[in-house]
């Protein structure tokens, strides 16, 4: 088989016992990230992409005080988490695995690219969010 | 009536690559894949090969590819295809001559997970003067029956795209038996399993394509079975974590 191995590089006996100890992590911020992709962004779609611009809501539902007020705020956070982080994890995860199904790329270079860009943007989200609350 | 079938051969012996060839063969509504099989061999041409034994879908045996899709000879009916019938061995595995293949990796796969009852520490010593059984509830039985159907056919790694990308990834069939025994009450092997499903060629090998499930002849689930797997390698990392042994699994439960 030329096709790239999941498994580390070294012995096939020092590979053969190696616990896979961080797939469980990837793989719960993959599920905690579906649920909240297939619950929250549909009615965050709704009320923010469609509702919203279509002058359905309130004037001054979104206001920017109001906005600013929402989002710099605990709630504000967890919602950031819930709608942005969380659901980038699981498509990181999606990414890697389907790079590995089209043969694209090793998987620990694709691993490190996809959870570390999921990482770095899900702080680049929160950070704004503790910016704001802490201005 | 008649229909005509190909067959992809490959007989190492005469020609290094493999070839179609086309049979007609008179069918009815009641002929199966085997019954036209075994009418090639016995009437038309006695040279191809393929494995078959019980006719009933319970030895496993005769499992090939049908238009793409593994599907047991026995368990195939003619009458279900209009058009072109294209019968290929299964895929992903080595194939030794026409439609046999070399399963050698799926038995490695199968003996790697101890399918079999574990009970290093039991209830009382066993006295052959007076031997007892295991006792089990209806509801401790329901909860790995559907898992113990497996037959070993092996469709369910022709099935899965992660198995041809990485043979080394035991595969639905081994996780679903691991799971098997992990769910029965007897069994007190779990912590040997587990070090082997939470590997990246154990259950984290699976994408959940599901397609497992769809071709088993007998309705075991393997992707559920693996996905549950996947909860249970879960709670076994935590569990390992916050006792801080057997992380590299090479520890007591490996001697």
């Amino acid at each position: 088989m030329s096709k790239q191995a999941m498994s580390k590089p070294g012995s096939p006996q020092a590979a053969s016992h190696q616990q896979a100890f961080d797939e469980p992590l990837w793989w719960g911020l993959f599920s905690a990230g579906g649920v909240c992709f297939a619950v929250l962004l549909p009615a965050v779609i709704l009320f923010i992409g469609v509702l919203l611009p279509l002058g359905l809501l309130p004037a001054d539902a979104l206001s920017y005080e109001r906005a600013t007020a929402l989002l710099f705020s605990v709630p504000g956070f967890l919602f950031v988490g819930a709608v942005v982080c969380l659901p980038l994890f699981h498509a990181a995860h999606r990414l890697r695995h389907g790079l590995f199904d089209i043969s694209v790329g090793r998987d620990g270079f694709n691993k490190k690219l996809m959870y570390g860009a999921a990482a770095l943007l899900s702080m680049l989200a929160l950070g704004l969010v503790v910016a704001g609350m802490l201005s | 009536m008649n229909k005509t079938i190909s067959v992809k051969r490959y007989v190492p012996d005469n020609a290094a690559e493999s070839y179609w060839q086309a049979f007609e063969l008179p069918v009815d509504d009641s002929t199966s894949l085997l019954d036209a099989l075994n009418h090639i061999k016995e009437q038309l041409d006695s040279t191809l090969s393929y494995r078959w034994s019980c006719r009933m879908a319970i030895c496993g045996s005769c499992g090939v590819m049908v238009n793409g899709i593994p599907k047991l000879g026995c368990k195939t009916f003619l009458r279900d295809y209009d058009g072109e019938i294209r019968i290929e061995p299964l895929a992903h595995f080595p194939v030794q001559r026409d439609l046999v293949v070399d399963m050698e990796i799926f038995l490695e796969h199968l003996a790697a997970v101890k399918p079999y009852l574990i009970d290093d520490d039991p209830v009382k010593p066993f006295d052959p003067q007076a031997p007892e059984t295991y006792r089990q509830s209806p509801a401790q039985l329901a909860r790995y029956k559907q898992f113990a159907n497996c037959i070993n056919c092996g469709l369910c790694y022709s099935a899965c795209p992660q198995f041809g990308l990485n043979p080394e990834f035991r595969g639905p069939a081994a996780i679903a038996l691991a799971h098997r025994y992990n769910q029965d009450s007897r069994d007190h092997g779990k912590k040997q399993r587990m070090a082997e499903l939470n590997r990246h060629e154990g259950v984290w090998s699976c994408t959940f394509v599901g397609f497992c499930s769809k071709v088993c002849p007998k309705h075991v689930d393997p992707a559920a079975a693996v996905n549950q797997g996947k909860v249970e390698a879960a709670k076994h990392t935590l569990i390992a974590l916050f006792k801080g042994d057997e992380m590299n699994g090479e520890g007591k439960a490996h001697e």
